[in-house]
């Protein structure tokens, strides 16, 4: 742990509560308290509470807000909401990515728009300076001003099938909050004197932004609020969840949860290298034919002229054995054909005949005990059918994975949060 | 790390070895597991791999590997040795290794004509100066 490493303001919590502590990003965050294993499970059977505040966030307002973010931003924020692909518009959010003119990803990001050009983007830990900086480059006189929030904002996710019965004990208006909240929506804000303070509030008056977001592919909720609020927070999520189960979780539970739940990780399953042809295409913004784009940004002449493509798939293995990065794939005749990007066990799910099921599944088969599964993403040079079985090879052995349209089966992410409480 | 050094449970009367390896001499034969340290650095252990009944090694070869969720680790020797038995129960419930590393969580037994790399081990308080040294 790099002794230069910063702390957020739970540091003190997570140690207290016998966190096993890393490095991540340039923070020493918990990788787990007692049991990854207990965490990670939390998570589909009753909730789980997420320290994400080394997580970085900008503000982006003004006149040209919009076009600036459109410019450099991979989808299509005139056409990305539900099937019928709307613009965004406020109280809605929209996943994508900030590309280099190679078409190589710089981060991920979750573009929120608080009002008419007023957006927050949140990015990942370390990148608020790097992606301020990119957008700050490409305003080319236009009115836009953009405002790095990195370590001024506290973030925490409460995660998994109990995550609104959680928040309802600390919100001031839960009925009114909880109505008409889809997946990707949001409501509030953390800035006392922004328009929108008032529509969340906690109990004792705290404003925030809940959103209903989060990296385990469960349902449930991001918090954000302003920093001299976040330990509070913290603390009343954990009282309130006690009586349900909730379960405060590491980073390394968040890891197997997103890749279960085919989430990449930025950095490294997307990074330094075209992005194209991943489980994340629909974070670009495809023409209906999904030959051509619906709108010009930063990276896109790349993207289309591509001379050696490359193709990320995610896999599932067939018990939980992993191999440790740096890993090969191998086809069917042994041949090296790509490496491995991220290699994970999602301790929830198991194999039973030629279907992956999850403890959550409610058809899942009596007899078969469901162990966990290793799990990731693969970047290989041919393209790939799902079923098509590889190898994967370390320095230490071998193991078979299958390659797989979705892993962990039956998630909650998207369920109708009036289902949920 | 989750747990101060001080609370390291450290067993009387078996040896101890660098890579956290113990050895325990159990009439004609010895077992072999992984100490108290070593479970609660490598978190929820979900797979033991283990060798052979019969196979030889020597101090110091790699008999087989410990998954946890976050990362497999290699075992090593910690004494030469014809492997005479391995902890079955680990295959169902790998983490006995977490909950009981010095009983239950056993992983291997051995028989060695040649105790002198068991006598060249360490004994608790010379591991426990070693881990105060980490």
């Amino acid at each position: 742990m790099g002794s230069d490493s910063k702390k957020t303001l739970l540091h003190a919590w997570h140690t207290a509560n016998g966190a096993n502590m890393a490095d991540f990003g340039g923070y020493e965050m918990p990788l787990w308290y007692s049991s990854a294993k207990n965490e990670h499970l939390s998570v589909l059977t009753h909730a789980g509470a997420f320290d994400t505040s080394h997580m970085a966030s900008l503000l982006v307002s003004g006149k040209d807000a919009y076009g600036l973010l459109q410019q450099c931003f991979t989808n299509d924020m005139a056409a990305c909401i539900g099937r019928e692909k709307k613009a965004l518009f406020p109280g809605r959010c929209v996943y994508g990515a900030f590309l280099n003119e190679a078409g190589e990803v710089i981060d991920d990001a979750i573009i929120f728009q608080i009002a008419e050009g007023r957006y927050m983007v949140v990015i990942n830990a370390g990148m608020g300076g790097a992606i301020a900086a990119h957008l700050e480059a490409h305003k080319s006189g236009g009115d836009s001003e953009i405002t790095d929030l990195t370590d001024r904002l506290g973030k925490m996710d409460v995660q998994g099938p109990l995550a609104a019965k959680v928040l309802e004990k600390i919100l001031a208006s839960p009925d009114t909050v909880f109505d008409r909240m889809p997946y990707f929506s949001f409501k509030g804000h953390f800035d006392a004197s922004a328009p929108e303070a008032d529509v969340v509030r906690l109990t004792d008056g705290t404003p925030m932004l809940l959103s209903r977001t989060g990296y385990t592919g469960e349902f449930g909720f991001e918090l954000f609020v302003a920093p001299e609020h976040f330990v509070k927070l913290w603390e009343m999520v954990m009282a309130a969840g006690e009586a349900l189960g909730l379960t405060a979780c590491g980073l390394a539970a968040r890891d197997s949860l997103r890749a279960g739940a085919v989430l990449p990780l930025s950095h490294q399953d997307i990074g330094p290298w075209p992005f194209l042809n991943t489980p994340w295409n629909f974070a670009l913004p495809y023409d209906d034919a999904g030959t051509g784009f619906t709108k010009s940004f930063i990276g896109d002449s790349a993207l289309a002229n591509v001379a050696a493509p490359e193709y990320t798939y995610p896999f599932a293995g067939f018990d939980l054995r992993k191999v440790t990065l740096p890993a090969a794939v191998l086809d069917a005749d042994g041949k090296e054909i790509g490496t491995v990007l991220t290699c994970a066990t999602d301790m929830a799910i198991g194999r039973h005949q030629d279907r992956i099921y999850s403890i959550a599944s409610p058809d899942r088969p009596e007899d078969g005990k469901i162990k966990g599964l290793c799990c990731g993403f693969v970047k290989v040079r041919t393209p790939l059918d799902a079923g098509s079985i590889l190898q994967l090879k370390d320095a230490r052995r071998k193991i078979k994975v299958r390659i797989e349209t979705d892993i962990r089966p039956d998630r909650t992410a998207r369920k109708p949060l009036k289902e949920m409480r | 790390m989750a747990k101060e050094i001080n609370d390291i449970i450290l067993k009387d009367g078996i040896q101890y070895a660098e890579d956290h390896e113990w050895a325990q001499q159990t009439g004609e034969t010895f077992k072999i597991g992984i100490t108290d340290y070593a479970q609660d650095q490598l978190g929820d252990i979900v797979f033991v791999e283990l060798p052979e009944v019969d196979t030889e090694f020597s101090k110091g070869d790699e008999f087989g590997t410990v998954e946890s969720t976050k990362a497999v680790s290699e075992l090593y020797m910690p004494m030469g040795g014809r492997i005479v038995a391995v902890n079955e129960r680990l295959a169902d419930e790998p983490e006995l290794v977490n909950n009981s590393p010095y009983d239950d969580g056993w992983m291997i037994e051995i028989a060695t004509d040649d105790t002198g790399d068991f006598d060249a081990l360490m004994g608790k308080d010379a591991y426990l100066d070693m881990l105060k040294g980490l």
